[in-house]
């Protein structure tokens, strides 16, 4: 039976996914360091650059593949 | 490539009344995930719906992923008789979504909303713990990979 307390206690543990924490492992927490030294322009700028660099590969990757 | 300031100084502009959301709004909290597209949760307002279709006419939005020659008129009146529209403009990617999942419409959401100053556009964005709450909420394993990331910016935040 819960009592009170317990479910006073229960919020944070609801919260967890066990997904969600299996996705943790693998994230690269100093990128998101160097991102939060970023103003939000510049973190705008450099998502357009990686979206640039992608499709650079993209089209690199059709042109090999064509030959 | 979709060029997000441009977007956002257009619609700002023209005085759009819109949130960022989505991948766009995980950059601007610090996200180093690759996102593709503009997602924008606008007012539903008549005054509102004719502000997009004034600022986007110039860059000729069309149903992104539609065949070619599929009617589509833009205007008002489509506008205003649908909700979710996943464009494709001669500026990028950009969704412009009436509702999201787990956080409802413009008005529910505007007071969960930061401002973010991209390039000296003043736009609104969805506040980082709303958007990890709409994230979970949405469910896909994207989404889900995207909350680890938020959240755990959440942790760095001083």
């Amino acid at each position: 039976m819960s009592t009170m307390k317990d479910s006073q206690q229960t919020p944070a543990s609801k919260d967890l996914d066990p997904v969600i924490e299996a996705y943790k492992k693998d994230i690269d927490v100093t990128l998101i360091r160097e991102n939060l030294r970023l103003t939000v322009d510049e973190r705008f700028q450099q998502l357009m650059q990686l979206q640039k660099f992608a499709e650079d590969l993209r089209r690199a990757g059709r042109k090999a593949r064509s030959q | 490539m979709t060029d997000f300031k441009a977007l956002l100084r257009l619609l700002t502009d023209n005085q759009v009344e819109f949130i960022i959301v989505g991948g766009a709004a995980a950059t601007a909290h610090g996200s180093a995930r690759l996102t593709l597209d503009l997602d924008v949760v606008y007012n539903r307002s008549r005054e509102n719906i004719a502000r997009i279709f004034n600022a986007l006419r110039p860059i000729q939005p069309y149903l992104r992923g539609a065949p070619a020659g599929l009617p589509f008129e833009w205007s008002a009146e489509t506008l205003a008789k649908g909700l979710n529209f996943t464009l494709i403009t001669t500026l990028g990617a950009l969704d412009l979504l009436g509702e999201i999942v787990g956080g409802g419409s413009y008005d529910q959401l505007v007071p969960e909303t930061i401002i973010v100053d991209v390039g000296g556009v003043h736009c609104k964005c969805l506040s980082l713990e709303r958007l990890i709450k709409v994230k979970r909420a949405a469910g896909r394993p994207k989404d889900l990979e995207a909350v680890a990331e938020l959240e755990q910016i959440l942790d760095e935040i001083p």
